[in-house]
């Protein structure tokens, strides 16, 4: 009776729905907490702006250097690469500093603009087209501010996205 | 529950205790209260109720906060850019204003007509006042010299891209020909602001960067 009392109070059912609402809202906002974090739309865009990121940066890297911090600015370009461009940069690395020395310059870069180009986020991949100005200056004369466009390709490491190919966008070589 | 299970089952053990007819009596008032007791067993639940009810408002509260935080993963600034994400918007959108560029950036002396019907097709806004100005210069040097351009985009990027608008950044080469002379190449680096305009996108914006 006094149970079948219980049961028929409106009061206890409003209770009883609100908790099994509460119960679903608690799911549902779980699962969609859990799908936001494995939303590939969401990952894909975060990898793409990390990309790009970590290449205008590794692209200034690439392209500033003063001879009187020889050691650190080539340990950046080191850091700032993987693959075969590493190997290479490991490789001629004395050969490089012996003529910077020599000449004593000092490079800085500006990033003017830059764009991921492509994505692999499974591959890890991904090629990025910046834009930046370079002024070299040596002992003599003034210094030489240059324009500079460059395409590279970018692999990810376990330390994040890294240089493995640099270049600058071929001028002319598309011009019938 | 039990003291009363207890004190039914064994009324000898009450009898035994006749001297204890007040705790009798005590117990028979205890019966009406027993009485009010299942009222009470239905209100007995008072805690239960209350930690129901805390319950639910923390299930809410809990359902809540991880909504918020999952809309939160979803909408950041990286996933309002478009680009790359919709890899056909961006496709679309990289070919449009590259074509563009390259059919308003090339002409000829006898061919001038027809790269200013293409800016009217392709350049929009501010693009097409800037474009305009600057080509009544164009379409006579072009007949005064004899001088060709051709124009070839090397590599375009979305740098953001939305349902309706872009910004992209373009590398792009220069031949000029004039008759008679070596052609000469000239790179030249653009940002570009596009919006989607019936179906096309038009260049709204031209910059050098």
């Amino acid at each position: 009776m006094a149970r079948a009392g219980t049961t028929r109070n409106p009061l206890v059912i409003a209770a009883t729905a609100l908790a099994v609402v509460a119960a679903a809202a608690a799911g549902w906002g779980g699962w969609d907490r859990y799908d936001a974090s494995h939303d590939d739309a969401a990952s894909y865009a975060q990898a793409r702006d990390d990309a790009l990121a970590a290449g205008e940066q590794a692209v200034q890297n690439m392209n500033t250097l003063d001879h009187r911090t020889l050691e650190k600015g080539l340990d950046s370009w080191e850091e700032s690469t993987t693959g075969d461009l590493h190997r290479q940069l490991v490789e001629g690395r004395d050969a490089f500093a012996e003529q910077i020395v020599a000449a004593k310059t000092v490079s800085t870069a500006k990033v003017l603009s830059g764009a991921v180009t492509e994505l692999d986020e499974r591959a890890g991949r991904a090629g990025v087209m910046v834009a930046l100005r370079v002024t070299v200056a040596a002992p003599k004369g003034e210094p030489a501010v240059k324009e500079s466009r460059m395409l590279g390709t970018l692999t990810r490491t376990a330390e994040g996205w890294k240089l493995s190919a640099l270049g600058q966008a071929p001028v002319g070589s598309t011009a019938g | 529950m039990n003291e009363r299970t207890a004190l039914e089952s064994k009324p000898v053990e009450d009898e035994d205790r006749a001297d204890d007819a007040e705790p009798d009596s005590q117990e028979s008032p205890e019966g009406p209260e027993g009485t009010d007791g299942t009222d009470e067993h239905g209100r007995r639940p008072r805690w239960p109720r209350i930690l129901g009810a805390l319950l639910t408002v923390a299930l809410l509260a809990t359902g809540g906060a991880l909504f918020a935080e999952g809309q939160q993963l979803r909408d950041t600034p990286a996933t309002a850019n478009l680009a790359l994400t919709d890899a056909e918007a961006t496709t679309r959108v990289t070919g449009d204003v590259s074509n563009a560029l390259g059919r308003i950036f090339s002409y000829g002396p006898d061919a001038t007509a027809l790269t200013k019907d293409a800016a009217r097709q392709v350049l929009a806004g501010k693009a097409l006042q800037q474009y305009a100005a600057l080509f009544g210069q164009v379409e006579k040097q072009a007949a005064d010299q004899k001088l060709t351009l051709t124009t070839h985009v090397v590599r375009a990027g979305v740098t953001r891209l939305t349902g309706s608008s872009a910004h992209l950044l373009v590398f792009l080469d220069q031949v000029y020909e004039r008759r008679g002379r070596p052609a000469t190449t000239a790179s030249a680096q653009l940002s570009v602001t596009a919006e989607l305009r019936d179906g096309q996108w038009r260049i709204v914006e031209i910059g050098s960067i």
